[in-house]
């Protein structure tokens, strides 16, 4: 998920920033947003696993 | 009221740019980031090749499903789709995978979400391609 979550805000924060800054700023604040609605939804679905 | 006067040396002009950002658009589907590389945007064209390039390679190397066109329900279907999204590195994938996907790990299913996310993700760059060809985005 890490990995996927990587890949994925990079490629987005080359393809709607221009400048380097940015791209920076938006790639970590959609990492940190992947990162935040899986473990969410992991830990959402938790109760209903048995 | 302002009136638009097209003359032929514009609408030229306008048809050959129109013309050069579908050609950017079919190349960034067909090889992730040449639209890109085509209008010399450099580090997005790297990007976008490296990006789709490793979760192809991860999706694949993880054997992930990569749909055929038979795929017989509408989750195959769409699968293909994502899949066909990818361009050249959907045949990569397929070299990629000489004993066939296996699903019943969770390894594997997470290689189709890798390799339906390399689709898509090359047909929103090529998108892009073709937007700032025209001179829609920057």
């Amino acid at each position: 998920m890490l990995l996927f979550a990587l890949v994925i805000s990079v490629a987005f924060g080359f393809l709607s920033r221009r400048r380097p800054l940015d791209r920076v700023k938006y790639m970590l604040w959609s990492l940190f947003l992947f990162l935040l609605v899986g473990i969410g939804i992991g830990w959402a679905m938790y109760p209903f696993s048995r | 009221m302002t009136e638009e006067i097209q003359t032929p040396a514009t609408s030229h002009s306008e048809k050959s740019r129109e013309m050069f950002a579908f050609a950017c658009g079919v190349a960034g589907w067909l090889v992730p980031g040449l639209g890109h590389a085509l209008q010399k945007m450099w580090g997005r064209a790297i990007v976008f090749f490296v990006t789709v390039g490793a979760l192809v390679l991860i999706g694949a190397g993880m054997r992930g499903n990569v749909f055929n066109s038979d795929g017989g329900d509408a989750f195959a279907a769409l699968g293909y789709l994502a899949d066909l999204g990818s361009g050249s590195f959907y045949l990569l994938a397929k070299q990629d995978e000489p004993y066939g996907a296996d699903v019943s790990r969770a390894g594997g299913d997470y290689g189709t979400r890798f390799l339906a996310a390399a689709g898509v993700l090359n047909l929103l760059s090529a998108l892009h391609a073709y937007e700032a060809a025209r001179g829609r985005k920057g």
